[in-house]
């Protein structure tokens, strides 16, 4: 009884000390960015005090525009993150049911997964001008390869003597799918949900910034181009705040749907 | 029957207000992409004081940062009018895009002296006119465009080497910034940058929209042939409420400047000390054939531009 | 029977590339629309845009840049991230900080960057560090801090420390998910290196795109994104020979791990 109350107190001290840290590693931060223009390190007309963005950040949030902006990022991003994962999964796991599909898909795949996303800005411009077609083809285009890896990493890592058991029951192509291969695809599929999530937001901003669509790196370069130092560094921090909620809760959704599976998940080296 | 009729009598009633009080038909909805600068105040403004209502005109403005984001919505039909500066637009047309002026967008003062734009450079810089600029960089906002082709005839007009100029693109935002860095030696700069680098202590070299042509009408709003075609009468109703919007924007400098504060970024404190573009409601086709010629002559296109095409 | 099945190979690999190149060709061959001009003009006009001094004026610089970023990010990242993955202290206090800058899409910091850094390589190459150090950074601290427990013993008990311990332990224990750091740091780099030439540049692949569509040169804007195409092609086959060549010992430790060893 004494044993195991104090291994739960030191469990319970470090995950103490453990805030603590990370608590110092903020403020020590929020520090830095206060006194370095302050103190002249830096200029004040390039990186204002921390004091100074909070307060242009403390006024956005006030405004209507700022939230209209975030509505419309969330709004490319959802959009293009669903439509990523649903292609991605669905064609995934039928490319990865079947040897031959593999076969023939795989350079085709190669080839075109390291065209940069970027080189359809100029296109997007073009077709779609400002809307949020522009914005989806960039999502789309980066969000979709990275659920399409991870789900073709998981149907290769499909136990195959489970496969060959299966077949000797002659199951079927969709039981196949049902029974042997989407329960060891979840977690990969899992990873690949977690990085297009992410790949999203950043294209969907990176759309708005270099194409001009509504959001919020629309607001950055609009408050850019008004000379409102403060403002830009603002906007960096909400990129940021939502960058890290989104993680989070991508995380927070594997560890549910995976609750026993943390360390078989990290992204293959291949 | 009696108790019926009342109600008869009041629905047929409810279902004529509509008809009596929306006039004759409801208006027509048009898109215009604009650039959210000062040059476009006067269509914000005929949109608030409902100049574009009186001719049945249902406007929704859209921003866009330039460029092709505002001229192919218009091409491919997804919108309906644009606004944009008047080079990118005859090279446009160059290319092939059937591009029509229906109304003048925004013009230079003319007066050397004040004017929205001019070549700055940092105080402390030992040039003194255009003519120092042979052999230095200069940061314009876009290359191969109305930046360097206006610089350059600055230098030639103030009788310089307009050859070795190197140009170096840079937002506006950015080019304050990188003169007192010394990362170029000049730059062509607009309102509002101009008042916030000369507050810096920037110093002006030339104005160089004023050295280009006499009023050089610096953009224009304009539609795309096929839609001029297809709809002739908006087109017409269109640049009527332009040119009602453009003259009292021209007349009403303080409303002017209360409104750009709206849809800008721009502050109240700086709005009043910009200097505004002139807004004259003809389109100047003497100042856009010098820009045509000068395009060819710089290398911006590889045939001159069809004016009678683009004003008809 | 080598002969058929290396061809067998071929033709698995060539098929659908073939097919696909085979159908814009001839979907495209009587175009008139301004945007999607027919893959023959395209090809033609790549080799007048390409094969041209602009190879040299153009990209080299640009994978001159890259290499720069890229590299300096991954020396930066191993140097912070192996003492980060080793101290939980450091971890602990340095992740939340660390989480929130990675989270900020780096095309955003082109702005600020410009401030700093002004507008010449020094910015693109900034530019390009600044987004590639961070799967680097966060891939090397979780490699090293999931170093075998087994052999940190065993280090332990033959008084292995220092930088030995370092060289022949930590990093090749941590070296396949700093690989995987490497190669999307790779990819991140390809980005960057064309955003940052979107914005205030003079020369460069990204930069004669954007020219080439702000000058309505449609012919010419689709080769230019067709070699930047062919570039993150050509970069991600000769990371994938260098991986395979550096963690050859651990592909082939996997290998016989699935096969049931």
């Amino acid at each position: 009884m004494g044993d195991s109350q104090r291994r739960s107190d030191a469990g319970f001290r470090a995950k103490n000390l453990a805030w603590m840290q990370a608590s110092i590693g903020l403020i020590g931060f929020a520090a830095v960015l206060e006194l370095a223009p302050q103190l002249g390190l830096v200029s004040p007309r390039y990186l204002p005090p921390f004091s100074v963005i909070a307060a242009a950040l403390a006024n956005e949030l006030q405004q209507a525009n700022f939230w209209a902006a975030l509505a419309f990022t969330m709004r490319s991003w959802a959009i293009g993150l669903t439509i990523s994962v649903l292609a991605g999964a669905s064609l995934g796991i039928l490319i990865g049911s079947s040897a031959w599909l593999q076969a023939v898909t795989r350079s085709t795949i190669e080839f075109l997964r390291p065209i940069p996303s970027v080189a359809l800005i100029p296109v997007a411009i073009l077709l779609f001008g400002t809307t949020l077609q522009s914005n989806l083809v960039l999502v789309i285009y980066a969000s979709f390869w990275q659920v399409l890896v991870q789900v073709l990493s998981g149907v290769q890592d499909v136990d195959p003597v489970a496969r060959e058991t299966a077949q000797s029951y002659r199951f079927g192509h969709w039981a196949l799918i049902r029974h042997v291969i989407w329960p060891t695809t979840l977690p990969y599929l899992m990873t690949g949900i977690r990085l297009a999530a992410s790949v999203a937001l950043i294209l969907a901003i990176t759309a708005e910034l270099t194409i001009g669509t509504p959001g919020l790196g629309r607001e950055l370069s609009l408050a850019q181009s008004g000379g409102a130092v403060a403002v830009m560094y603002a906007y960096l921090i909400v990129m940021g705040l939502i960058g890290v909620l989104v993680n989070v809760a991508a995380r927070g959704l594997e560890r549910s749907i995976m609750p026993w599976h943390p360390s078989l998940r990290s992204e293959q080296p291949v | 029957m009696g108790r019926k009729t009342p109600l008869k009598f009041a629905i047929l009633a409810l279902a004529a207000v509509p008809l009596l009080a929306g006039g004759a038909v409801a208006a027509d909805k048009v898109t215009v992409g604009v650039i959210p600068i000062v040059d476009v105040a006067p269509i914000y403004l005929g949109v608030a004081k409902g100049f574009f209502a009186k001719q049945n005109l249902e406007v929704t403005l859209q921003t866009a940062q330039g460029g092709a984001e505002l001229v192919t919505p218009v091409m491919t039909g997804q919108r309906e009018f644009g606004f944009s500066n008047i080079s990118s637009l005859l090279i446009a047309q160059t290319r092939g895009l059937d591009i029509v002026a229906i109304a003048a967008g925004a013009s230079s003062t003319g007066e050397t002296g004040r004017d929205f734009g001019a070549i700055i450079a940092p105080r402390e810089s030992p040039l003194k006119s255009a003519k120092d600029l042979d052999g230095k960089t200069v940061a314009v906002n876009n290359l191969k465009n109305i930046g360097d082709t206006s610089v350059k005839a600055a230098v030639r007009k103030a009788g310089g080497d307009d050859s070795k100029i190197k140009f170096v693109e840079l937002a506006f935002p950015d080019m304050p910034a990188a003169l007192s860095n010394k990362l170029v030696d000049a730059a062509w700069i607009v309102e509002p940058f101009l008042t916030v680098a000369k507050e810096q202590g920037a110093k002006v070299l030339a104005w160089n929209l004023v050295d280009t042509a006499p009023n050089l009408m610096i953009a224009v709003y304009f539609t795309s042939g096929k839609y001029a075609k297809e709809n002739a009468d908006t087109v017409k109703r269109f640049t009527t409420a332009m040119n009602e919007s453009l003259a009292y924007a021209d007349t009403h400098a303080d409303e002017v400047r209360a409104i750009v504060p709206t849809y800008t970024r721009i502050s109240k404190e700086m709005i009043g000390k910009l200097t505004l573009p002139r807004w004259p409601t003809d389109m100047n086709r003497k100042s856009t054939e010098i820009l045509a010629d000068l395009s060819v002559k710089d290398g911006l296109v590889t045939k001159k531009p069809d004016l009678a095409a683009f004003f008809r | 029977m080598k002969g058929g099945q290396t061809l067998r190979q071929a033709g698995l690999a060539l098929g659908l590339p073939a097919a696909l190149l085979a159908t814009w060709w001839i979907a495209s061959s009587g175009s008139a629309n301004f945007y999607f001009p027919p893959l023959q003009t395209i090809a033609q006009t790549f080799v007048e845009v390409w094969v041209s001094p602009r190879l040299l004026d153009d990209v080299v610089p640009s994978l001159a840049r890259l290499a720069a970023g890229y590299f300096g990010a991954v020396v930066l990242g191993l140097l912070i991230g192996i003492p980060i993955g080793l101290s939980r202290a450091l971890r602990n206090t340095l992740e939340p900080v660390l989480e929130f800058l990675r989270a900020i899409p780096p095309p955003a910091l082109v702005p600020i960057l410009i401030l700093f850094a002004g507008i010449g390589d020094t910015m693109k190459t900034l530019v390009i560090v600044s987004g590639c150090i961070w799967p680097v950074l966060l891939n090397t601290v979780e490699g090293v801090r999931g170093r075998d427990e087994v052999l940190e013993d065993v280090t332990r008990c033959y008084r292995i420390r220092g930088f030995a311990r370092l060289w022949h332990f930590v990093i090749p224990s941590a070296s396949p998910q700093m690989f995987t750091g490497l190669r999307q740091a790779l990819s991140i780099g390809i980005i960057l290196m064309v955003i940052s030439e979107m914005f205030a540049a003079s020369n460069g692949l990204g930069f004669a795109i954007i020219q080439f569509e702000r000058s309505f040169a449609v012919a010419e804007m689709w080769t230019g994104i067709i070699m930047l195409g062919l570039i993150g092609i050509g970069l991600a086959q000769v990371f994938r020979l260098v991986e395979r060549r550096m963690l050859a010992w651990y592909h082939g430790l996997r290998q016989s791990q699935r096969a049931g060893g």
